[in-house]
C-alpha cells in the first residue's frame, strides 16, 4: 500500500500547497522540484515491474504496462511543471493579470490531475479505472480555462460536455461488462484479473456491446477520428504546460483504458472484434488527421492534430494486439510532443502570436531555439534517427506481418502527408523569413528541457534492439492482471 | 418483493424524462430530473429491502440527497444567478421533441430484449434505462442553454444507474458512490462555468459559441 501512496504523494502535496494562501512566490519552484524528485522515485518503484514482478494492493497493481505508463506520465508531468515554473511567473511579470489564487488553483488542480493520471494505468478494477479517467476530465477542464478568455471558455465547455458524455458511455460499457457475467456462479466481479480468468463464461453478446460502448467512451477521451472534435480546441487554448500534459499524458491514459478492456475481450476469445474495429479506426484517424494537418494556420492546433494522428497509430497498435508497440510509441510520441508544446508556449510568449503565417525566422532570432524546434519537428513527423521513426516503422512492419495490408498502406499514405505538412509548417517557422519580429527574444534557458527531451528521444531511437523489443513483448503479454 | 413495483418506478422515471422533452421552463426541467432520481433511489431502497442489504439503502440515501436534492437545488440557484427562465430549443419545437421522445421510449421498450440480462427478474427496466439514456442525449442535442446540457447529462447518468441497479448483481456500492461523487463534482464545475460563460458572453446559449472552428 505504501508504494501506491508514495507514487501519489508528491503531486498531492503540491496540490495541497496550492490551497494555502500566499504561497505564489515559491509555489512554481516547489511544484517543479517535487515533480523532478518524482522521476527517480517512480523509476525506483517501477523497476521491479520490468523484471516481471508485480506489486499489488487492493484494486491497484503495478505491472509492465502500468509501470511503463507511470514513467511516461512522470516524465511528461515533470517537464510540464518545470516549464510552468519558468513560464507562469514570467507571464505574471509581463502583464497577464493572474491572481495569486488562480495560480494556487492551477497547482492544486495539476496535482490532483497528475495523481489521477497515475491511477488510470495502475488500477485493475474496471470501476476505479472509470472513476480515475473521469477525475482526469474534471480536474483538467478548469486548467484549460487558466487564461479566462472567451475562446478558452468555449474550449473548456466543449471539452467538459463532450468528454463527460463520452465517459458516460464508457460507464455504460463498464456496467454491460459487469452484466455480461450473469452466469457466474460466485457473483460478478470488477477486478480485471478475475474477469479475464473467467472470460470464457461471459455472455459474449453483452461483452461485445460493453466493449463497443467503452471504446466509444474512452475513444472520445483519446480523440479517435470522428470523436476528436474537442481535442484541437482544448489543446490549443490551454496554457502550454497544460497542453503538454493533455497531449503527452492524458491521451495515453485513455488508450491504456482501451487496452485494458481489449485484454478482457482477448481473454474471452473476442480478439477478432477488437481488431476489426480498432485497425480501421486507427488507420482512418491517421489519414483524417494528416489531411487536416495541411491547412492548419495555428501552431498549437497543428500540434493538436498531430496528436490525433499519433492516437490513430496507437489505436492501430492496440488493434493488432501489440502492447509492446503501444508502450514504445506512446513513450516516443509523448516525449517529443511535450517538447513541442513547451516550445510552442515559448514562441507564443516571445512573438505574441501562434498564427503560422505570422511566424518565421526563429533560427535567426535564437539559434538554440531554432535547432531544437527543427529537431522536434522532424521527430514528430517520424523521421530517423529519432525514436518515433523506429516505433512507427515497427508498427507498420507488424501490421504487414499480421495481414492488415490495406490499413498499413493507408497509414503509410497518411504518414507521408503528415511528414510533408509538418516539415512545411515547422520549416517555415524555423527557417522562413522573419515576418513579425519577436517582442522579446525567446529565453534560452527555456529550451533546456525540450533539448533534454529530444536527447532522450534520440537515445530511445538508438536503444531499440531485438532484445529490448523482446523484453517489452514479455512485459506486455505478462500483464497478469 | 414486489417486482412490478421496480418496473413501475423505472417506467415512471422514463416517462418523466420524455415529459421533460416537451418542457421549456428550466425550473420544470429541474423538477423532472429531481423526481426521476428520487424514483431511482426508491428502486434502490426496494432492492435493499428485498435482498436485505443495508448498503443499498445507504446508497439510496446518498443518491437522494446528492442527485435528487442537492444538484437540482444548486442548478436552480445558478439559473437564478444568470437570470434565465426558459430554454426555447434549437429550431425544433418542444412539442416535436416530445413526439421524438415518445418514439425513443418505444425504441427503448423494443430494444429491451437485446440489452436485458436473461436471468434477471426486471428485464423491462433495461428498456427503460435505455430510454433514459437516449432521452438524455436527445435533450442535450435539442436544447440551447448550457444548463439544459447538464440536465440532459444527468438524465443519461440516471439511465446508466438504473441499468446497473436492475441488470447486474449490483456494482460495488463504493464504485456507485464514486460515480455519484464524480457527477456531483462535474455539476459543480459546470455551474461555475455557466456563471463564467454568462459573464463573458452575456448569455449561456451554446449554439452561439462557435468561434473555434477550423
Amino acid at each position: 500500500m505504501i508504494t501506491f501512496l508514495l507514487i501519489a504523494a508528491l503531486p498531492l502535496t503540491m496540490a495541497f500547497l496550492g490551497l494555502i494562501p500566499r504561497t505564489a512566490r515559491w509555489l512554481p519552484r516547489a511544484g517543479a522540484t517535487r515533480l523532478l524528485a518524482q522521476i527517480p522515485m517512480v523509476i525506483w518503484i517501477c523497476a521491479p515491474a520490468f523484471s516481471g514482478q508485480t506489486i499489488s494492493y487492493g484494486a491497484f497493481l503495478i505491472d509492465g504496462m502500468g509501470a511503463a505508463f507511470t514513467i511516461i506520465t512522470t516524465l511528461v508531468a515533470a517537464a510540464a511543471m518545470v516549464y510552468a515554473a519558468q513560464l507562469l511567473p514570467a507571464e505574471r511579470a509581463g502583464g497577464h493579470k493572474i491572481t495569486d489564487r488562480r495560480l494556487g488553483l492551477f497547482y492544486t488542480l495539476s496535482g490532483v490531475f497528475i495523481a489521477a493520471m497515475y491511477a488510470v494505468p495502475l488500477s485493475r478494477h474496471i470501476g476505479y479505472l472509470w472513476i480515475a479517467v473521469e477525475t482526469t476530465t474534471l480536474m483538467s477542464a478548469p486548467l484549460i480555462n487558466y487564461y479566462r478568455g472567451r475562446n478558452s471558455l468555449e474550449a473548456t465547455w466543449k471539452y467538459l460536455i463532450l468528454c463527460s458524455v463520452g465517459i458516460a458511455f464508457a460507464l455504460f460499457g463498464t456496467v454491460l461488462i459487469l452484466a455480461a457475467q450473469h452466469s457466474f456462479t460466485n457473483g460478478s466481479t470488477m477486478m480485471m484479473g478475475d474477469i479475464t480468468a473467467h472470460a470464457k463464461d461471459m455472455d459474449p453478446r453483452m461483452l461485445r456491446l460493453g466493449f463497443i460502448f467503452c471504446l466509444l467512451g474512452y475513444g472520445t477521451k483519446a480523440g479517435i477520428f470522428p470523436l476528436h472534435n474537442w481535442l484541437p480546441d482544448a489543446h490549443s487554448e490551454s496554457p502550454a504546460p497544460v497542453s503538454a500534459m493533455l497531449s503527452g499524458a492524458l491521451l495515453n491514459c485513455a488508450l491504456v483504458a482501451i487496452w485494458r478492456i481489449s485484454q478482457i475481450m482477448a481473454a474471452a476469445g473476442q480478439a477478432d472484434l477488437v481488431r476489426q474495429l480498432l485497425v480501421p479506426i486507427g488507420a482512418i484517424t491517421v489519414v483524417a488527421a494528416s489531411i487536416m494537418l495541411i491547412k492548419q494556420r495555428d501552431l498549437k492546433r497543428m500540434l493538436a492534430y498531430s496528436s490525433v494522428e499519433h492516437v490513430g497509430l496507437l489505436t492501430l497498435a492496440i488493434g493488432i494486439g501489440s502492447g509492446q508497440l503501444l508502450m514504445l510509441h506512446a513513450f516516443n510520441h509523448s516525449i517529443v510532443k511535450v517538447a513541442l508544446f513547451i516550445m510552442a508556449g515559448g514562441i507564443l510568449h516571445a512573438y505574441g502570436t501562434r498564427d503560422l503565417p505570422k511566424l518565421g525566422g526563429v533560427l535567426k532570432t535564437s539559434p538554440v531555439w531554432g535547432i531544437v524546434l527543427a529537431a522536434a519537428g522532424f521527430a514528430i513527423a517520424g523521421s530517423p534517427p529519432f525514436g518515433t521513426f523506429i516505433s512507427e516503422w515497427l508498427l507498420l512492419r507488424d501490421a504487414f506481418i499480421q495481414g492488415e495490408v490495406t490499413a498499413a498502406i493507408a497509414v503509410i499514405a497518411g504518414l507521408t502527408v503528415t511528414f510533408i505538412a509538418i516539415t512545411m509548417h515547422v520549416g517555415r517557422v524555423v527557417f522562413g523569413n522573419e515576418r513579425n519580429p519577436a517582442k522579446t527574444a525567446p529565453v534560452k534557458a527555456w529550451a533546456l528541457s525540450p533539448a533534454l527531451l529530444m536527447v532522450v528521444s534520440l537515445l530511445a531511437g538508438a536503444a531499440v534492439s531485438p532484445t529490448v523489443m523482446r523484453t517489452l513483448t514479455v512485459l506486455a503479454q505478462g500483464a497478469q492482471l | 418483493m414486489n417486482l412490478s413495483q421496480i418496473d413501475l418506478f423505472a417506467a415512471g422515471s422514463a416517462v418523466l424524462a420524455v415529459w421533460m422533452c416537451g418542457v421549456t421552463r428550466v425550473k420544470a426541467l429541474l423538477w423532472g430530473v429531481a423526481l426521476q432520481t428520487a424514483m431511482l433511489a426508491g428502486i434502490c431502497v426496494l432492492f435493499g429491502i428485498a435482498e436485505n442489504q443495508i448498503q443499498l439503502i445507504v446508497l439510496a440515501l446518498v443518491v437522494f440527497t446528492i442527485k435528487a436534492a442537492g444538484i437540482p437545488i444548486f442548478l436552480a440557484r445558478s439559473a437564478k444567478q444568470v437570470d434565465i427562465d426558459r430554454d426555447k430549443g434549437v429550431g425544433i419545437s418542444p412539442t416535436l421533441t416530445l413526439m421524438v421522445g415518445c418514439i425513443v421510449l418505444y425504441l427503448g421498450y423494443s430494444l429491451a430484449p437485446e440489452f436485458a440480462v436473461p436471468s434477471m427478474l426486471n428485464r423491462g427496466s433495461a428498456g427503460m434505462a435505455l430510454a433514459l439514456i437516449m432521452t438524455g442525449m436527445l435533450l442535450m442535442i435539442t436544447r440551447r442553454l448550457a444548463i439544459s446540457q447538464v440536465i440532459g447529462f444527468l438524465t443519461m447518468e440516471n439511465g446508466i444507474f438504473l441499468y446497473s441497479l436492475t441488470q447486474t448483481h449490483h456494482m460495488p456500492v463504493l464504485v456507485e458512490m464514486g460515480v455519484v461523487f464524480e457527477v456531483l463534482i462535474a455539476v459543480l464545475i459546470s455551474g461555475v462555468f455557466i456563471y463564467r460563460i454568462n459573464r463573458s458572453f452575456e448569455h449561456i446559449d451554446v449554439t452561439d459559441m462557435r468561434r473555434l472552428r477550423h
